[in-house]
């Protein structure tokens, strides 16, 4: 009797999560991806109060300090539609995003969303190419640091990161430029002289590409580093590590099948999630470099100021970082068997 | 012949940021091959920290002298390499609440099988096929469906991750199993099944057995002789039997009375404490009296995170009088402290009624502030119902201030009076980490008694409680019955407190009250089966079973 | 420690001071146990004071372009120790008055930054339910929004100074401080003293007050010196990008005029490391001040940190 009372109760307590199974994981993925998409929709909201609603008068805005005549002004007007009640304006530029219409830069006089569209891969080479080595320098130090904690190299690098992580990074952009005086391009992309064909193009990328990505690299990496190594401190008083201590394992093994899966779910999430950190670093460095990106175009049309492209770039750089989180949520259930069923 | 374990002079020493601090001092133990030993004590005993210096297992700021032999070999001197192949292999551990020492992200059949990739048999390495098989047959020997070997952890419930600390713990075959607190934190009856499984599955293979628990019951139960251990040192060890019927050391006597046995008559109405208890008043509010606290076809319900809706409390009629303790016993999920929290009204109720004096509960305002003066709420865990930065006297202070009652200071006192904490003014700058558990648990009991309640809500008073001071609380409970007439609702998963305090006993399953009577009715003559089956599995048995069993 | 004769004649209040002195002494001991924490300290406090002293100490008519006295660009020397800058005035005593508008900046944008997050952080915990569901996605949503590029928008449109930059970044920096002071008013209103406050008859008021506030004002202590550090390298980026009040003298300013007038070409570094230099110290003061706060004040990580 007793046995069947509570076995029962056992079955109770197990059936809910093998019934949600696969209904479960599509109601997830669905839900997360609805959020997304109510982000973007507010960051477009935002995007639009920001540039039509703060600056006043946004024609007065974009056109001082500037010689204007009255029929310039009323073009504008007319094509910015701002006579027009707010949400007609809104629902205008809304609609004339999904049809690619991000407005016209005021100062190129071309379409917003073509400058973007050039702008954008320099961006994610750089960005993409300083988050891998970031994230695996990161990891790497920090685990080291975590297992020989309170030993030289832990303080050597804890020490290094925490300064690192105190450097403004348009500084330390400017400061390698001086310091490696010419051994690497001080500006754009290409080099004028570079030969034709595929690999000395291509080298000549990654030549330009030295510096902005060591600058962007150098200060996240010391982020990822303090978080994995305290995650895995965190880790390292778990029970669970006792439990495979007694089974007979080897420190390392101990440390490699047990210890670090565990730290890495909080610091994996954390790159995805930090993405808009790595984005706000790449504009500032870009414009030290004058990397043709989107940071690039940000830092020129601040300085038109053309509100347009400014506006364009904030909805681009906003929404590419919601679709990260997206993706760092659908990847956290994947890898948290926790997360899956709870 | 040499004996399966055998600790000579074992001391322990751990450094700390205060100096020196010596947690097990001159142990001396022994276990025969296939022999079962319990050692029993209280948090802070050393008990744990003697099972885990069998394997090595302490953390690095331990130290520890005198021999630790584990078949004639010293562990304490062996090379790494030795030590990681005995790990295990030789001897390994269940440890205690299974939920933290499993790995979280790795499927359960992974963790078993670890040990027996990393110690193959003699006769060389498993294939993989037959470490499945091995893992299987593990999970058959502990009762549970082979198809849980791709489950994760959280997927389980504590008796059955508790079950795979035990197949985990049987994987190689060792000759010694360790299990520390293998039962603690489980309900009842699941207690009762992992304590037979492991009795059966050790018996069987012939594994000598070392289990250590606060519970004296739990290792009478299962175990031949028993070692009680007190602040360091093994302060008695003979046969169980033996040390049950009649303890020597005081300490011992102390743990055995906290788990009195139900039915026996020296522990009714008579909880361990060193003062006497005052009588029973002449004249008692009887069931003819309006009851101060009452619930009628109560229903609560909640959802869950998955959205599902609980439905805790399934219909309950409880009625609480003045002059008497009402015991209001469940398994963890049965809805109890939903029940107790919706009386107090911090949980809002679906349907039903709640009556204070015969006048249904307000359900906000003012008035509900008034009512909640007259129902007072004791929690499990004295050490966290006290915020850490409040002294005494505001933790006392702090009913008194919420509903602007005059002479603070004198309320103060006389509730910490009343709370037995003497002489109070010592008490008043006191922070709670100053204090003992069982003195928080006063200040907490105090805290309620500053708004002179006519109910008391105690949710498991005792149950985080040492057991030296377990009966001292209790006592305190039923002193404030019989002198001040205060009515009590406690709600407890311990049938041996009933018998001890209580004057009623309200059984809950699964949401619903399926048996109340009086303490003598319920639970000499239980009518339901579940109470029935709450009863077979106390591991010390009843007094009545006992004697009419022989 | 007072004997328990004289707590008995003390008032309550004069008991609650008492031992409330006594934790913060502890704390202070904890800290100063970090020799880091305390090196930065000392340091940090030292800067402060130097800030505040600067207009006795100095004279603020070198800092005006008609007034300079150097040449142009000139290399440390007896007179001027780091050097002048493209308008030939000294270097040094630019760093050092920069010293006054970052602090100024760091400091005010933090306290707003703080602030919002604190009484965002505590809302969102306390009050379930659908306030507490929207109030987390939107803190999410600024979470995860790249807050330069946010920042840069709202100067792009403000008008410029230093005041729009303390904006910029107070409401955008807030977000993580209010997910921290959530997760900490989560941990707080779980412990079972709060259902017990709840039962002795205390509203949402008495809970907040007595028993969160108190709680998170720690945690929240050691996260204001960190935003600090932060707040103070995005108001320089923020120059730097020349989004700036153009007439304040700052850090970041002084490095947008060494990069844009040349002198960084020109391989003037006396322009580039003394403001640089500057802002990394006092940053890292101020982060090994708040991981010293963190490791006593914040009991997860409580013998955690070396």
């Amino acid at each position: 009797m007793t046995q069947s009372l509570t076995s029962d109760q056992a079955a109770v307590l197990v059936d809910p999560d093998e019934n949600r199974g696969g209904t479960g994981t599509a109601r997830f993925v669905g839900t997360k991806i609805a959020e997304a998409l109510a982000s973007i929709l507010l960051v477009i909201v935002l995007g639009f109060l920001l540039f039509r609603l703060l600056p006043g008068d946004p024609v007065a805005f974009m056109v001082r300090e500037r010689p204007t005549d009255p029929a310039q002004i009323a073009e504008l007007r007319d094509r910015l539609g701002i006579d027009k009640p707010l949400l007609t304006q809104f629902w205008d530029y809304f609609t004339g995003l999904f049809r690619g219409d991000f407005g016209t830069s005021y100062i190129e006089r071309r379409p917003v969303l073509d400058m973007i569209g050039e702008r954008l891969w320099p961006t994610v080479l750089l960005v993409g190419s300083a988050t891998v080595l970031a994230v695996a320098l990161g990891l790497w130090l920090g685990i080291r640091a975590a297992w020989k904690r309170d030993s030289f190299f832990d303080r050597a690098q804890t020490g290094i990161a925490l300064t690192l992580w105190s450097v403004p990074q348009f500084w330390l952009g400017l400061l390698l430029l001086v310091v490696t005086g010419g051994l690497f391009p001080s500006r754009g992309m290409h080099s004028p002289d570079a030969g034709p064909g595929f690999f000395a193009q291509g080298l000549d990328v990654l030549h330009h590409l030295v510096l902005p990505c060591v600058t962007l690299l150098a200060v996240f990496y010391a982020q990822y580093m303090l978080v994995m190594r305290s995650s895995l401190l965190g880790e390292m008083n778990a029970d669970y590590l006792t439990t495979a201590r007694a089974k007979g394992l080897r420190d390392d093994l101990v440390r490699r099948r047990h210890a670090v899966p565990n730290a890495l779910l909080p610091t994996v999430t954390l790159v995805f999630m930090q993405f808009g950190m790595v984005v706000s670093g790449a504009v500032t460095v870009e414009a030290v470099f004058s990397w043709p990106g989107l940071g690039q175009l940000t830092y020129d049309a601040l300085h038109g100021p053309d509100l347009p492209v400014l506006q364009g770039v904030f909805v681009v750089l906003a929404s590419a970082v919601v679709l990260m989180n997206l993706l760092a949520e659908l990847l956290y259930r994947v890898l948290d068997p926790r997360v899956r069923t709870a | 012949m040499t004996a399966l374990l055998e600790l000579k002079n074992l001391g322990v020493t751990y450094r700390t940021g205060g100096g020196e601090v010596a947690a097990v001092r001159g142990v001396d133990l022994r276990l025969e091959a296939g022999g079962t030993l319990g050692v029993a004590g209280e948090s802070g005993s050393g008990k744990s920290t003697v099972a885990m210096s069998v394997l090595r297992l302490l953390p690095r700021s331990a130290s520890v002298t005198g021999e630790i032999l584990l078949d004639g070999e010293d562990v304490a001197t062996m090379r790494w390499g030795r030590l990681r192949a005995v790990r295990w292999a030789e001897a390994s551990v269940v440890f205690q609440g299974a939920m933290h020492a499993l790995n979280p992200v790795r499927r359960i059949g992974e963790q078993i099988a670890e040990p027996l990739r990393l110690h193959p048999p003699e006769t060389g390495a498993l294939s993989e096929t037959q470490v499945q098989a091995r893992v299987a047959e593990l999970l058959d020997q502990v009762d549970l469906p082979r198809s849980r070997a791709g489950a994760y952890p959280h997927e389980l419930s504590g008796g059955q991750k508790q079950r795979v600390m035990i197949a985990m713990a049987l994987a190689c075959s060792p000759r010694l199993v360790i299990a520390d607190e293998p039962t603690t934190a489980l309900d009842v009856i699941v207690q009762a099944q992992v304590l037979a499984l492991l009795s059966k599955l050790v018996a069987e293979q012939d594994i000598g057995l070392v289990m250590i628990s606060h519970d004296l019951s739990v290792l009478a139960a299962t175990c031949d002789r028993i070692a009680v251990m007190y602040d360091g040192q093994v302060v008695e060890e003979r046969g169980s039997a033996e040390l049950m019927a009649d303890p020597h050391h005081e300490h011992s006597r102390a743990l055995a009375a906290a788990f009195p046995t139900v039915g026996d008559p020296a522990s009714r109405f008579a909880p361990a404490t060193s003062t006497p208890l005052p009588p029973e008043p002449d004249h008692r509010a009887g069931p003819g009296d309006t009851p101060l606290l009452e619930a009628e076809n109560l229903h609560v319900s909640f959802r869950d995170r998955a959205g599902k809706r609980i439905h805790a409390v399934n219909g309950v009629d409880l009625a609480v009088r003045r002059d008497e303790i009402v015991a209001l016993v469940g398994q963890s999920g049965s809805g109890k402290t939903t029940l107790a929290r919706t009386l107090l009204g911090l949980q809002k109720a679906d349907s039903g009624a709640i009556r204070h004096d015969g006048k249904p509960i307000p359900a906000g305002g003012a008035a509900l502030r008034a009512y909640r003066r007259k129902v007072q709420l004791v929690l499990q865990d004295p050490t966290s119902a006290l915020n850490p930065a409040h002294t005494v006297y505001e933790a006392v202070a702090e009913g008194p201030r919420i509903h602007g009652l005059p002479a603070e200071r004198d309320t103060v006192l006389n509730a910490l009076e009343a709370a037995e904490l003497r002489p109070p003014e010592r008490f008043l700058d006191r922070l709670p980490h100053e204090l003992s558990g069982g003195q928080r648990q006063r200040v907490v009991i105090a805290g309620a008694l500053a708004l002179e309640p006519a109910v008391l809500v105690a949710d498991e008073p005792v149950a985080s409680l040492d057991a030296s001071v377990r009966g001292e609380i209790l006592a305190l409970l039923l002193r404030l019955r019989r002198e001040l007439g205060l009515a009590g609702l406690v709600i407890t998963h311990d049938l041996g407190l009933a018998w001890n305090i209580a004057d009623r006993v309200a059984v809950m399953y699964r949401g619903e009250l399926v048996e109340t009577g009086t303490v003598e009715q319920v639970l000499l003559d239980p009518q339901h089966e579940y109470t029935r089956s709450l009863l077979a599995a106390l591991p010390g048995g009843t007094a009545q079973r006992a004697t009419t069993g022989s | 420690m007072t004997a328990p004769a004289a707590a008995a004649s003390e008032t309550p209040r004069a008991i609650a001071w008492r031992r409330r002195r006594a934790g913060i002494a502890r704390t202070w001991h904890e800290f100063a146990a970090q020799k880091a924490a305390l090196t930065g300290f000392v340091l940090l406090v030292l800067t402060v004071l130097l800030a505040l002293l600067l207009p006795v100490i100095s004279d603020s008519d070198g800092l005006d372009v008609t007034k300079a006295t150097g040449h142009p660009l000139s290399p440390p020397d007896g007179q001027f120790w780091l050097g002048t800058d493209i308008d030939g005035r000294s270097v040094l005593l630019l760093t050092l008055w920069g010293t006054r508008i970052s602090l100024l900046v760091g400091f005010a944008a933090t306290v707003l930054s703080v602030l919002i997050g604190t009484v965002i952080g505590i809302a969102a915990a306390h009050f379930g339910g659908w306030i507490s569901t929207i109030l987390l996605r939107f803190t999410d949503f600024f979470l995860v929004l790249p807050s330069l590029v946010l920042a840069i928008a709202l100067s792009a449109v403000l008008p410029q100074g230093i005041w729009t930059i303390v904006l910029a970044i107070g409401v955008t920096a807030w977000p993580s401080t209010a997910r921290l002071v959530r997760a900490q008013t989560l941990t707080i209103e779980s412990r079972p003293y709060i259902e017990r406050s709840r039962a002795l008859g205390g509203g949402h008021l008495h809970v907040v007050g007595k028993h969160v506030l108190p709680g998170v004002a720690p945690l929240v202590l050691a996260n204001t010196t960190l935003v600090v550090g932060n707040s103070i390298i995005a108001d320089a980026t923020l120059s730097f990008l020349g989004v700036g009040d153009p007439s304040s003298i700052s850090w970041g300013a002084m490095l947008e005029t060494a990069l844009n007038n040349g002198a960084v070409s020109r391989g003037a570094w006396w322009n580039l490391l003394p403001p640089g230099i500057a802002i990394v110290l006092v940053v890292l003061f101020f982060t090994l001040v708040g991981r010293g706060l963190e490791t006593v004040l914040n009991p997860r990580l409580k013998g955690q940190h070396s």
